[in-house]
């Protein structure tokens, strides 16, 4: 016998002997479902979560399930990420093609004077892992674009989008709303910015908002931002996340939430599902 | 059936906490009898309880609850 055909004679005789088994096995009792319970350890560490009135076990366990890509490990994403990656997400996808700069530190809370030259993807996934071991932490050094956004987008539970340009939150947008994904976006410069979060075919999506990218639109590098005013975007940034990942509350959706810090002034904008909208309108 | 947890070494806020996600495990109905040293957690936990909803008595160090 070949060794060819003898390789087929033994998958013909397993097939034969698994359908054989088949037809005599009684059929097995449907498994019970593996009860999903905090350890000590989870109930130690998010304690101060789990004793609200609106979080407790679901919550927890729904956070722990959950894939979250967050998209920029910068200004934005660093208070996304570590609070995320605190309060017992899953799985954190990281990407972010830059480098930490001296000019990042003051508001980059991931970064630190030792990782200026470090990849900002690596660095900011260092830090999360040594905040919380129980988190898998996956850093992606590449550059979202409209040709990658769909693949990276694709089988998360949640994008967060702490882009600094608007060509990647269109791209972003675009992929999120085609893949039925769950986004927060937001933006941050000088004393004020936006938050909102989509979710796509049932609420209005950054498109729908925003149709068209302002022409002379300002970067944060040409700009400037204080620190703490990225801090207040991206930290209410993770809350929508924490909130549309666990139900706990209802997410800033159909419009956006305006923040201007000079001021103090907290705005709620509405936003309204456009029947043209080309991210959207198809979902 | 009448379930039992006994938080006497433990301080607030772990007392709730842990008070709280054994009241989550349980159905509506089902009672809770907590063991607590007397002080803070005696005051707090009955409140706590109260506030989320549930049935609760003191009877000593003990606090039943039944869950809502």
């Amino acid at each position: 016998m070949s060794e060819g055909s003898r390789r087929g004679f033994f998958r013909d005789l397993a097939s034969v002997v698994a359908s054989a088994k088949e037809a005599t096995a009684p059929p097995a009792p449907p498994e019970p479902p593996e009860p999903l319970e905090l350890t000590e350890g989870e109930i130690e560490r998010y304690s101060r979560q789990l004793v609200l009135p609106e979080w407790g076990t679901a919550a927890q366990l729904a956070l722990s399930e959950a894939n979250v890509l967050v998209i920029g490990a910068g200004a934005l994403g660093a208070p996304v990420a570590l609070y995320l990656a605190g309060a017992g997400t899953g799985r954190i996808g990281l990407v972010d093609d830059d480098a930490v700069e001296l000019s990042n530190l003051h508001r980059q809370l991931l970064h630190f004077t030792p990782d200026l030259g470090v990849p900002k993807a690596e660095s900011a996934a260092a830090k999360l892992r040594f905040l919380n071991p129980d988190v898998i932490v996956e850093p992606y050094q590449m550059r979202v674009d409209a040709d990658n956004a769909g693949a990276l987008v694709e089988g998360q539970d949640l994008v967060v989008d702490c882009s600094d340009s608007f060509a990647t939150r269109y791209a972003v947008n675009a992929a999120c709303c085609a893949a039925r994904v769950p986004l927060v976006e937001a933006g941050v410069l000088g004393m004020s910015g936006l938050v909102m979060s989509i979710k796509p075919g049932r609420t209005a999506c950054y498109r729908c908002a925003f149709p068209d990218a302002p022409v002379d639109a300002p970067r944060c590098a040409d700009a400037g931002v204080l620190g703490p005013a990225a801090g207040v975007v991206g930290s209410l940034q993770a809350l929508e996340a924490m909130k549309l990942l666990t139900g706990v509350a209802p997410a800033i959706a159909d419009g956006f939430l305006q923040v201007d810090l000079a001021t103090a002034d907290f705005l709620r904008v509405k936003a309204s599902r456009r029947p043209d909208c080309p991210d959207c309108s198809g979902v | 059936m009448t379930r039992s947890l006994d938080i006497t070494a433990l301080t607030c806020p772990m007392t709730w906490v842990r008070t709280k996600l054994e009241l989550e495990r349980m159905a509506a109905g089902e009672a809770l009898e907590v063991r607590c040293r007397p002080g803070e957690a005696l005051e707090n936990v009955p409140r706590s309880a109260r506030e989320a909803g549930h049935a609760v008595s003191v009877h000593g160090d003990t606090i039943r609850i039944v869950r809502a």
